[in-house]
């Protein structure tokens, strides 16, 4: 029985992390209108980036992580404006195709930097504490703590910030927000900033918490999906639940289907949620 | 590596490529359905045609069935196996627009491909299965390099050949209805779901004899060999030559094909230096595939052209 | 053979808590085989919304639709063509992909349009004959000289008798012609309403939507007047024309006469 809880709490943390891998992704869905496939690519980025700081540069792990993190923004920033906002007009299915050129380069980037091999942060060895028989570490804690920082931090914004409500107002209905005198062009740049900003979090977590090697980061493409999938087009709490149940469910299944199948039950979420309830937990049908 | 056998492989796989080019060509640029799946009907072929042709397992095997049969069997069952997946994914899921039969397709294609990677009982999982039957053209006198580039030019020629002929009959003309306007289409009686599902499985047939192609030529099967890489690759040849076109299509494969043993035969001095080749390749086709989406050079040219 | 070709039987269309179709009780009318049954009401009465109901692209709350009682509200909009029901839409809806003769021929029921055919080319035969048929129908409707166009060079009114055109080379047992004079200019008006009446007198069963009353109180031999969803009045032009509901209906509505 403590077996099955320990797979629940480290379903929690891997649920947090996907929460953090996400809800960039879900944000730029609703705002720019298309599911970018290349955005766990930003997670390699932003991990190797602090990783290049840390290891190489012999640089402590705050600022490298710090560093990653604005650096990731501004990359996300970049493709945004200089990819795919010209071609927004074309449509989703366009914008979803152009995603894979991204992918390609991004990832070919990160190889070629980086050469192939596995990584690992320099980072004090992670401590474990103990309670009720389950045990976590203090870096899995930090990504739960993380995931909840950002999602509470997020919803403040969104609902209390002018710019937070011209994103909201944005991804409820562009062509209305644009007449309404919401400056577009400048809610979507800080649309890229904030959600590759959060891909650059998820991925500093992903170094410390797992070991790296360059095809990871779109080893998460399909978690993302299905967490994106199950939360729908709705709001920032349906990406928290569909994040925890993914997570969960992932990790819990452990216990009955070999490990390696692990990803299969995202990817079997990502298949039953299209056919029976494509809007998802949030229950929008798309524009 | 000599410009002849540079040439050879850039025929050999540039063409096995072309099938899976062309199939998305039917797919989307005609059907109008994205289908990110396109790798898993690849394995599929190339999987029932090891298993199919294969020695029954013995000594260290761990994988359950080889019915040792001849090469020609297999190679059908490559198209049987390819056919059913499509039917068993295409079914539940054509119903779905654009991004969302994009992601349904994907999930399928990585859901196979997990299961091709853990259960060992069908290809040995990660090992996979080596030693598949190859047939021999030296002895129809051909040397063996240039009998398989024959071979899958002749497998290229023939899906160009039958796409074309479905292209240009009632039922083309009616694939290009639904995909302009289903509703209207609908009204006159094409029932959309039926002819969406034709379209998907009849391209999906050619990629299973293709997969046992490949199988053939390498002789080994494994999972490493059938990632989403392959699908993005086929995505990004079709768009590179212009997507509407049968002649773009294989042409597009042909290229990026060309492109990749070019650099890939390159004498680098170093594994480093190769490897930063390697990603420059794939830095450069991405833009290229970034830059052919945006101008759409193709569709300009066909307008001036026909203006 | 009975006397009702379609029968529209207490339908409701609600979406989510607004009822486009069916009043209090329900919307029922009868349409007469070979008749010319005109749809009239001011904006927003629920014709095209009815037409959408008949076709098969809207499924109704409650209530059947039925055609020679072969019950249309369980199909999918694909299968009641097939039945022998044809429509064209407020907006012209043609194929850009395919020619002008193409978009004629496309709405046939060709027997031999299946893969299997296409990969056997026995589809060539029967392809002769009804592109013979097609060329009729575009010199029916004044467009054969455009045959081989695309569709792209097409003006609003052509585009309209192109769709007629298709459902002429389709012969179908009831005809749904969705406000078929709009965006026509009145010299091709001329032409549609002798192609209609043509229809009319071959046996054809036409329902008609229009706003332009003077266009259709002419042709019709039936009327049926919505409004908000359920039915004003029925029955033969004069009497609609005179009755004063359907007229107070119609005061501060736009409409053309």
């Amino acid at each position: 029985m403590t077996v099955f809880f320990q797979l629940m709490l480290t379903g929690l943390v891997t649920g947090s992390f996907l929460i953090l891998a996400t809800i960039g992704f879900s944000l730029t869905r609703r705002v720019e209108g298309f599911l970018n496939i290349a955005h766990p690519e930003l997670l390699g980025v932003s991990a190797f980036t602090t990783w290049g700081l840390n290891v190489m540069l012999g640089w402590h792990i705050i600022p490298s992580a710090v560093v990653g993190i604005v650096f990731t923004a501004f990359v996300g920033l970049i493709i945004g404006r200089v990819v795919y906002d010209p071609i927004r007009t074309l449509g989703p299915a366009i914008l979803l195709i152009t995603s894979v050129g991204v992918h390609y380069v991004l990832g070919g980037s990160v190889d070629a930097l980086v050469g192939t091999g596995i990584r690992s942060l320099d980072i004090p060895l992670a401590e474990s504490y103990r309670f009720w028989g389950l045990r976590i570490t203090n870096y899995q804690m930090l990504v739960v703590a993380f995931a909840a920082l950002a999602t509470i931090s997020l919803a403040l914004f969104l609902n209390k910030t002018p710019m937070g409500l011209a994103i909201r107002a944005m991804s409820a209905n562009p062509e209305l927000a644009a007449s309404r005198g919401i400056d577009v062009k400048s809610t979507s740049r800080i649309t890229w900033l904030i959600s590759s900003g959060l891909a650059g979090l998820a991925g500093v977590m992903l170094a410390v918490v797992a070991t790296l090697s360059t095809d990871i980061a779109f080893n998460q493409i399909l978690q993302i999906l299905a967490v994106a999938i199950l939360a729908g087009l709705g709001s920032l709490y349906a990406v928290v639940a569909a994040g925890l149940i993914i997570g969960v469910a992932m990790d819990v299944s452990v216990f009955w289907i070999p490990a390696g199948y692990r990803p299969l039950v995202a990817f079997s979420v990502v298949i039953l949620v299209l056919m029976f309830r494509p809007e998802g937990l949030a229950g929008k049908k798309s524009r | 590596m000599t410009i002849y056998s540079l040439i050879l492989a850039t025929l050999t796989f540039g063409a096995m490529f072309s099938v899976l080019t062309l199939s998305l060509n039917l797919q989307y640029a005609r059907g109008g359905m994205i289908n990110f799946g396109t790798v898993a009907y690849f394995a599929a072929g190339a999987y029932a045609y090891a298993i199919f042709t294969q020695e029954p397992p013995s000594g260290l095997d761990q994988y359950l069935f080889g019915f040792d049969m001849p090469w020609y069997v297999g190679f059908l069952a490559a198209g049987v196996a390819s056919l059913l997946f499509a039917l068993l994914t295409g079914w539940p899921t054509l119903r779905l627009r654009g991004e969302y039969l994009a992601l349904t397709t994907f999930a399928f294609a990585e859901v196979f491909h997990s299961v091709l990677l853990n259960e060992r009982r069908i290809g040995n999982g990660s090992v996979g299965l080596s030693n598949v039957e190859r047939p021999d053209p030296t002895t129809l006198g051909i040397d063996d390099t240039l009998g398989y580039a024959f071979a899958a030019m002749a497998l290229m020629l023939v899906t160009a050949f039958v796409f074309n002929r479905l292209l240009k009959s009632p039922f083309g003309r009616a694939i290009d209805a639904v995909h302009d306007d289903e509703m209207a289409a609908q009204a006159v009686g094409k029932d959309d779901a039926r002819i969406r599902l034709q379209v998907f499985i009849i391209s999906a047939i050619p990629i299973g004899f293709a997969g046992a192609l490949y199988a053939m030529i390498t002789t080994l099967v494994a999972p490493s060999m059938f990632t989403a890489q392959v699908t993005f690759f086929v995505w990004i040849a079709l768009v590179l030559a212009g997507e509407k076109t049968i002649i773009g299509a294989i042409l597009g494969a042909m290229a990026l094909v060309l492109f990749q043993e070019v650099v890939k035969g390159f004498p680098f001095e170093t594994v480093r230096a190769a490897q930063l080749a390697s990603s420059g390749e794939e830095i450069v086709t991405g833009i290229l595939f970034i830059l052919v989406l945006r101008l759409r050079p193709w569709e300009k040219l066909a307008k001036r052209g026909s203006a | 053979m009975s006397d009702i070709i379609l029968s529209v039987e207490n339908v409701i269309m609600d979406f989510g808590g607004f009822r486009a179709v069916g009043g209090d009780h329900g919307l029922s009318f009868n349409v007469k085989r070979g008749g010319l049954l005109g749809l009239i009401g001011p904006n927003g009465a629920g014709k095209s919304t009815t037409f959408n109901l008949i076709s098969g692209v809207l499924k109704p709350t409650k209530g059947r639709v039925a055609m020679d009682s072969v019950e249309l509200s369980t199909l999918k909009a694909a299968e009641i063509a097939g039945h022998g029901l044809g429509r064209t839409f407020q907006t012209p809806r043609a194929f850009p992909s395919l020619s002008v003769i193409d978009n004629v021929m496309v709405g046939a029921d060709h027997p031999e349009e299946g893969p299997i055919a296409a990969l056997l080319g026995r589809w060539r035969a029967a392809d002769a004959v009804l592109r013979e048929k097609a060329e009729h129908a575009l010199e029916r409707v004044g467009l054969a000289d455009r045959m081989n166009n695309p569709v792209a060079n097409l003006s609003g009114g052509e585009l309209r008798m192109l769709e007629i055109a298709r459902q002429l080379n389709r012969n179908p047992r009831l005809l749904l012609l969705d406000e078929p004079t709009a965006g026509v200019d009145p010299s091709l008006q001329l032409k549609l309403a002798e192609i209609l009446a043509q229809l009319h007198a071959e046996g054809t069963t036409l329902i008609v939507v229009e706003h332009n009353l003077a266009f259709l109180l002419d042709l019709a031999d039936s009327i049926v007047v919505l409004q908000n969803g359920a039915l004003l009045a029925e029955g033969d032009p004069d009497s609609i024309r005179r009755d004063p509901a359907v007229i107070s209906a119609y005061l501060g509505a736009d409409h053309e006469t």
